[in-house]
């Protein structure tokens, strides 16, 4: 390439000092943890791990760890899983009939507090558009209580969060599936190989690249649920939806223990952080060839 | 033969599925536009006998400082992340630079890191600026956040542009910046709208900063008032969903027109395919 190094700083800098002030809040972060900071009135006494054996000893925090990892299992799978099979579907059908695809994107253009406050009403157990829909087909339904029931109410919201994402997923598996090579497809065709088989032992293998970015994405995803949490049960019923961002905000800005909350920070920071760096690295493989 | 019946089952699990997918934002226009009898009566999926188009004035009075807020904001904010972005964008893709994989690496990291961590360190950043409950603060602040997402997607846009176009252009004397002004940018125009609407319904979409980071309504962004319109108006389902029907006609009249953008920044975003 033809141009001067020193040119390019003009054009890295400013991107470089924000990205700068990003890392040095996350520094903050990691050192706020460790100190008995409560309160407005900033005190950086040390107090070393403390924080953290405070958060450890609280069951409400395992609690909010627990729902974090429920959210990872139940959202990840079947919002990849249909995503690839709608994916594998469309790519099927004539070109002219893929507009039907937009139908289950335009939900991510829609921000979690207007998907919270629709899901909130469907799920309401008096006045919710799902039981009056079961009560008009004679069904009882004073047992389904949904996001007000404390075992099921978690599973109602990532239900929700599902329904948002599903667009997601089939766009990077349509976009994986579109890069295959088709021969193997055709030569499965001519065998006579059953469509089941053709997507998850031909095809599915090969789309590797899509199931890491959308299992990782939704992961992530996972982490940062907290406006979900907030619109439709505010953690409720008891603490049975709160979820570790949640927790946080509650520690820092309800009861002001700023240094128990910059501790939930770090520990949000380990949690995503085993998640985004094996994927930033293969990022970054994928970038330089 | 077998082909066909296989593309008629495609296409009802689809037109199915894409039924459900539709249902809740039917019941929900629906809804917002009926009286509270109608609502009490629980007929969600019959239309309203007269449109009230009362829910919509009742709700928007509530609703409009914060859109104006939420407009206030997000625009600036999503022009500066595309800017700076791009400039970056430029700078990884078409210069040879050592440290280039390191701070795209870092870039990366910080595009996907959930920022839900930063908040505490953002108010006291903000609070030692004196920027608490203010435009330029949030603007501030959703620039830090999203121009590293505005950075991997100009990026992965650029590209795609040839590199002869650049040696050749350098041969020819043209100053980089020149290049970018007059030939890159015009020729990643998709990727830029694509990168400009991604970080703008992010921005625009975003609660708990707009929540934690403003007092009164005045600055305070739509979402935040959306989430309290539904404390506030409790079982007037109406209300609360031509609220939720004003706050998301922006993106998604931006979705609608420009899809196959959204869809290729998705892409760029989170694929590079």
């Amino acid at each position: 390439m033809k141009y001067k190094k020193i040119e390019g700083l003009f054009y890295l800098t400013p991107v470089v000092i924000i990205v700068g002030v990003l890392y040095s809040m996350i520094i903050w972060d990691i050192v706020a943890a460790f100190t008995g900071w409560e309160g407005l009135k900033a005190t950086w006494k040390f107090v070393g791990f403390s924080n953290f054996l405070k958060l450890f000893q609280m069951r409400r925090f395992w609690v909010n760890v627990k729902n974090n990892f429920i959210w990872l299992f139940v959202f990840i799978v079947p919002t990849s899983l249909l995503g690839y099979v709608l994916a594998y579907l469309f790519m099927n059908i004539k070109k002219s009939e893929r507009i039907l695809r937009q139908l289950f994107l335009y939900p991510m253009a829609l921000s979690f507090i207007v998907t919270g406050t629709l899901w909130a009403w469907m799920y309401d157990p008096s006045s919710g558009l799902i039981n009056a829909i079961l009560k008009s087909i004679g069904i009882n339904t004073s047992k389904f209580g949904w996001i007000a029931n404390p075992k099921g109410a978690i599973y109602c919201m990532i239900f929700a969060a599902f329904w948002q994402y599903l667009g997601f997923s089939l766009v990077i598996y349509s976009g994986a599936i579109r890069g295959i090579n088709f021969d193997m497809v055709e030569a499965a065709n001519i065998d006579g190989a059953g469509h089941l088989r053709i997507m998850f032992q031909i095809i599915f293998p090969n789309v590797g690249h899509g199931t890491l970015l959308t299992t990782t994405m939704l992961a992530i995803t996972t982490m940062k649920v907290f406006d979900l949490v907030w619109v439709m049960t505010h953690g409720g019923p008891g603490i049975k939806t709160e979820v570790l961002p949640f927790f946080m905000y509650r520690i820092t800005f309800s009861q002001r223990h700023i240094g128990m909350g910059a501790a939930t920070s770090v520990i949000i920071l380990i949690l995503s952080g085993g998640i985004i760096i094996p994927y930033s690295l293969w990022a970054l493989k994928k970038w330089i060839s | 033969m077998k082909s066909n019946t296989f593309k008629f089952t495609a296409i009802f699990i689809i037109v199915v599925l894409a039924i459900l997918w539709l249902l809740p934002v039917y019941a929900m226009l629906t809804t917002s536009l009926k009286n509270q009898e109608e609502v009490a009566k629980q007929e969600y999926i019959k239309l309203p006998k007269v449109p009230q188009i009362q829910n919509y004035i009742k709700a928007f009075k509530i609703l409009k400082t914060g859109l104006k807020n939420s407009i206030i904001i997000s625009i600036p904010a999503t022009i500066i992340c595309v800017f700076f972005g791009s400039l970056a964008g430029f700078y990884l893709t078409m210069f040879e630079f050592k440290l280039s994989r390191i701070v795209f690496f870092w870039i990366v990291v910080a595009t996907f890191l959930p920022y839900q961590i930063v908040l505490i360190p953002i108010t006291q950043y903000l609070s030692w600026l004196h920027l608490l409950d203010s435009y330029i603060g949030l603007i501030l602040i959703y620039v830090i956040l999203n121009v590293p997402m505005g950075t991997l997607i100009t990026a992965t846009f650029f590209m795609k542009v040839p590199s002869d176009f650049q040696e050749a252009a350098s041969l020819d004397g043209c100053k980089s910046f020149t290049f970018y002004r007059r030939i890159l940018i015009p020729l990643s125009l998709p990727g830029l709208v694509s990168s400009a609407i991604l970080v703008f319904i992010q921005i625009y979409n975003e609660f708990l900063l707009a929540l934690a980071l403003t007092r009164g309504p005045r600055v305070k962004p739509v979402m935040p008032v959306l989430a309290e319109l539904k404390g506030t108006q409790i079982a007037q389902w109406h209300i609360q969903m031509a609220g939720a029907v004003i706050t998301s006609i922006i993106p998604l009249i931006i979705f609608i027109i420009l899809s196959e953008y959204f869809v290729s920044g998705l892409m760029a975003g989170y694929g590079k395919e």
